[in-house]
């Protein structure tokens, strides 16, 4: 579909300047508002500004935050991997719903989840 | 018959085999013995800061008293609930399916499922810390639904055989239940 294509468009160019400029005026903004002196800021009228402290609070909680989450998603992915005592290892809804499509001949087989037993057997029990 | 495997950690495990009639079989797994997991690297003569600090902590003889009594609690607890000496599985057919446990202490754990309930022993895989194993399991019927598997009961779960001894347990076990469906 033309209108989800990943190509460059002079609107997209548009959007990209203008965060482009957004987003040094945001850093200049910061810094600006770390490292200036406060009288210096009331001295220019700007005395409603947040406290300093939040100037090195909020990145420190940024980058601790990001650390936690690699650790936070290791464990939610350990704690969703099913037990070793659940059907979830071994089937599900949909291969539980599955229909069976009548069987053509000459035809590919339609594709459908195997039970466990079947696969078993034919991998584990040597036919004579 | 017994004949020598490894877990899937790499521990040596040992399988036996026994027919006791045509429809009735044991199949033992014996568990590693305690391996030293480490071995302190030889010649550390001389002292240096942690036997320093130990000599120090324990020559208050109630830390000492306190450290011996927690040590042989801990080794009786672990002999007793979780180090596991052997696991067996008792397959009769048409009758049931008997697995026990025994623990270091002497302490025997059964569960018994009867044939009724059973649809399948089969091998299956699934991941487990960070692996993937290999694991026997009985699959339990449905009673609703004659397709569908009510429950999964996962067999040796503490010596956990590698690949080459579940696929001997699994023939043995699946002989005995041939009887039973033909």
């Amino acid at each position: 579909m033309v209108e989800n294509s990943p190509a460059p468009l002079p609107e997209r160019a548009i959007y990209g300047f203008a965060l482009f400029l957004g987003s040094w005026f945001g850093f200049i903004l910061y810094l600006i508002w770390a490292y200036i002196p406060e009288t210096w800021l009331f001295s220019l009228g700007l005395t409603y500004w947040p406290q300093k402290y939040w100037a090195v609070a909020l990145p420190t909680y940024l980058l601790v935050a990001i650390g936690i989450g690699y650790i936070l998603l290791f464990g939610v992915n350990m704690m969703s991997t099913a037990p070793l005592n659940s059907t979830h290892t071994i089937t599900d809804n949909y291969a539980k719903k599955q229909q069976q499509k009548i069987h053509q001949e000459e035809a590919i087989p339609a594709l459908r989840d195997i039970p466990i037993s079947e696969v078993n057997r034919m991998f584990f029990l040597p036919e004579k | 018959e017994e004949r020598q495997y490894r877990s899937a950690s790499g521990t040596p495990i040992a399988l036996r085999r026994r027919q006791h009639s045509a429809s009735c079989r044991e199949l033992a797994v014996r568990c590693p013995r305690l391996q030293p997991r480490y071995r302190l690297p030889p010649g550390r003569g001389g002292l240096d800061q942690s036997s320093v600090f130990a000599w120090l902590v324990l020559q208050n003889s109630m830390v000492l008293s306190a450290a011996i009594f927690i040590t042989l609690v801990g080794l009786i607890i672990y002999l007793h609930f979780v180090k596991v000496d052997q696991e067996s599985l008792l397959v009769i057919g048409s009758l049931g399916i008997k697995a026990t446990s025994s623990y270091a202490s002497g302490k025997e754990s059964t569960t018994f499922i009867e044939m009724g309930q059973v649809k399948d022993v089969v091998i299956n895989e699934a991941i487990h810390m960070q692996k993937v194993i290999y694991y026997l399991c009985i699959l339990l019927q449905d009673p609703a639904d004659p397709q569908g598997i009510s429950e999964v009961v996962p067999l040796f779960q503490s010596s956990k055989p590698r690949l080459d001894c579940l696929k001997e347990l699994y023939r043995s076990c699946q002989e005995i239940l041939e009887q039973g469906r033909t």
